[in-house]
């Protein structure tokens, strides 16, 4: 009885084992992914980052965005930061800075503005690790501090 | 999402891993013990319970605590299987090996200017080595325990953690150490002392991680060839004056002309791995006490005998992960120091696992070292989880809030 038990369950464990490699590995897969197209190249110390990285996207995204003392996100010509994505309204949202603290504030987007996957109702400040939602992408916002 | 991210993933599979692992060794070991259960709700608890504290408390990398408890599992379930003393006792390790885990993860972070005390790792590092010379015990041919009113500590394995952390201090400040003959000396005089005491696998361990090191950072072409040259002379020497690494030398070229003295060992091995075939004999089922020292040394041949070579692969193909894992918190770091501590505990581990599973599948010669978080042996695992905790927290910086954001986003 154990031996039949034991016979089969093998088959169960290493199907596990490399299901759990796969998972992981797949990760990894993404991870060269976007090693190979990133191309920071200023080195300004608050800045946004790419973070969903979704199989592909079907419009150009960098992998990372410096912040200025206005910026504009939306799909439209005239913003600071352009984003083809057809959920990302023409003028979307904005991040301004005051005294040092940077505050985000959606500016009439049609599907909405996440701060921390929470949809945002007026300005909020951001904080170092924060997450921005917009349409299909999802930024990290950094505010080196040393 | 947080909600999400746990119940779903890899800790779920580790969940349903554990789950038919012992239940299996609760049919396995009769009278049904149900300690066996209790022993591996415990451990499933534990990992969960660690692995929620990493990802709730944003501590960087999520997948390297992951990586290490299924290889711990594996370990934990072999060992129960060929003695529920060896188990328990490593699940109590295993234990304590967690909590210093998130100390080191603090203490790391907490103090500054780690890269000041190059001087210090150094005096540590020797004076362990003087230590477990005025006070070791023999075991098994290798003078590398200490034992103190009942516990053996293995003081190598903590060694191995000041050595990585002498040599970034170094690669920091090279002006600290006078000159780089110095530097050498030092490097030469730790490995001496690892000679001295037999144990020949960390000898090569050390060795490698140092000319790893030194060919990263070092832009002199000719000192580093002399350095790595000098390995041959150093062989060739310790082959003729030393019988046991003739004798491991030669049980590794023809294990079969002596096959019931010195190849004994290396050829039960190789009989168990054969024995194992593509999906293994099953849990329980194989006959891996016929290997001696095998929940040591030799536990990869028993994984590979009860598990088949599928089951081994899996297991080098965890560590190959969680190396991964190393080499990329490694890339990520700008700052000398850290970079080069995250790369040296990376590279001790990748060579460890080298060494042993090279070892005894027979490709290289033999040279007794435990097989990182699988084998059975406290100061090992708890050095281990030190060594990772300090990899954790530096992985903190160099990713915030990166890692959850992949496995949410899915």
């Amino acid at each position: 009885m154990f031996q039949i038990l034991s016979w089969t369950i093998r088959y169960l464990f290493i199907g596990m084992i490399y299901y759990f490699i796969f998972s992981i590995i797949r990760l990894i897969y993404l991870d060269i992914q976007s090693i190979h197209n990133r191309g920071r190249q200023s080195q300004a110390e608050v800045y946004l980052k790419l973070i969903n990285r979704k199989d592909r996207l079907d419009f150009d995204i960098r992998e990372f965005y410096d912040l200025g003392t206005v910026t504009t996100i939306g799909r439209n010509k005239s913003n600071d930061i352009q984003i083809m994505d057809k959920y990302i309204s023409s003028n979307h949202t904005k991040i301004i800075v005051d005294e040092g603290a940077y505050f985000l504030e959606d500016v009439g987007s049609v599907n909405g503005t996440y701060l921390n996957s929470e949809r945002i109702e007026d300005v909020v400040e951001l904080k170092n690790g924060d997450r921005i939602g917009l349409g299909q992408v999802e930024f990290l916002f950094v505010k080196e501090v040393d | 999402m947080f909600k999400r991210l746990v119940l779903s993933g890899p800790i779920n599979i580790l969940f349903f891993i554990n789950f038919l692992f012992f239940g299996l060794l609760f049919l396995y070991i009769g009278p049904y013990d149900t300690d066996i259960l209790l022993a591996g709700a415990g451990l499933t608890g534990l990992m969960m319970l660690a692995y929620f504290i990493i990802v709730k408390a944003k501590m960087g990398d999520q997948y390297i605590f992951l990586i290490l408890s299924v290889l711990t599992s594996i370990g934990v379930v072999m060992l129960y299987r060929l003695n529920p003393y060896y188990g328990l006792r490593q699940i109590s390790w295993y234990g304590i090996g967690v909590v210093l885990y998130f100390l080191a993860y603090l203490i790391f972070n907490w103090i500054k200017g780690w890269e000041n005390y190059g001087y210090l790792y150094v005096a540590g590092g020797l004076i362990l080595f003087v230590l477990t010379f005025a006070l070791g015990t023999k075991v098994k041919g290798a003078t590398n325990w200490i034992k103190i009113s009942g516990f053996t500590l293995q003081p190598a394995e903590i060694i191995k953690i000041f050595y990585v952390f002498f040599i970034a201090a170094y690669v920091k400040f090279p002006d600290k150490f006078k000159n780089e003959y110095i530097f050498l000396g030092l490097i030469y005089v730790h490995i001496m002392f690892l000679v001295l005491q037999r144990d020949l696998g960390m000898a090569v361990l050390f060795y490698g991680i140092f000319i790893s090191i030194y060919y990263i950072y070092f832009k002199d072409w000719r000192l580093f060839y002399s350095n790595f040259l000098l390995a041959i002379p150093i062989a060739v020497f310790s082959y003729f004056t030393m019988t046991h690494v003739q004798v491991r030398f030669e049980a590794w070229l023809n294990p079969w002309r002596d096959i019931a003295g010195r190849g004994y060992q290396i050829t039960q091995s190789l009989f168990a791995i054969a024995e194992g075939g593509f999906f293994g004999v099953g849990l329980g089922l194989g006959r891996p006490d016929y290997i001696p020292e095998v929940h040591t040394d030799f536990i990869f041949s028993a994984i590979c005998e009860e598990l088949g070579i599928f089951g081994g692969i899996a297991v080098v193909l965890l560590y190959f992960i969680l190396i991964y894992r190393g080499f990329k918190i490694s890339l990520t770091i700008r700052e000398t120091f850290k970079r080069t501590v995250a790369l040296g505990i990376t590279l001790t581990y990748s060579y460890q696992t080298f060494i042993i599973i090279g070892g005894v599948i027979k490709l290289i010669p033999l040279t007794g070292i435990t097989l990182p978080f699988i084998s059975y042996g406290g100061s090992a695992l708890i050095s281990g989880f030190i060594a990772l905790g300090i990899l954790q927290a530096l992985s903190k910086k160099s990713m915030d809030g990166e890692e959850v954001a992949i496995v949410g986003g899915q």
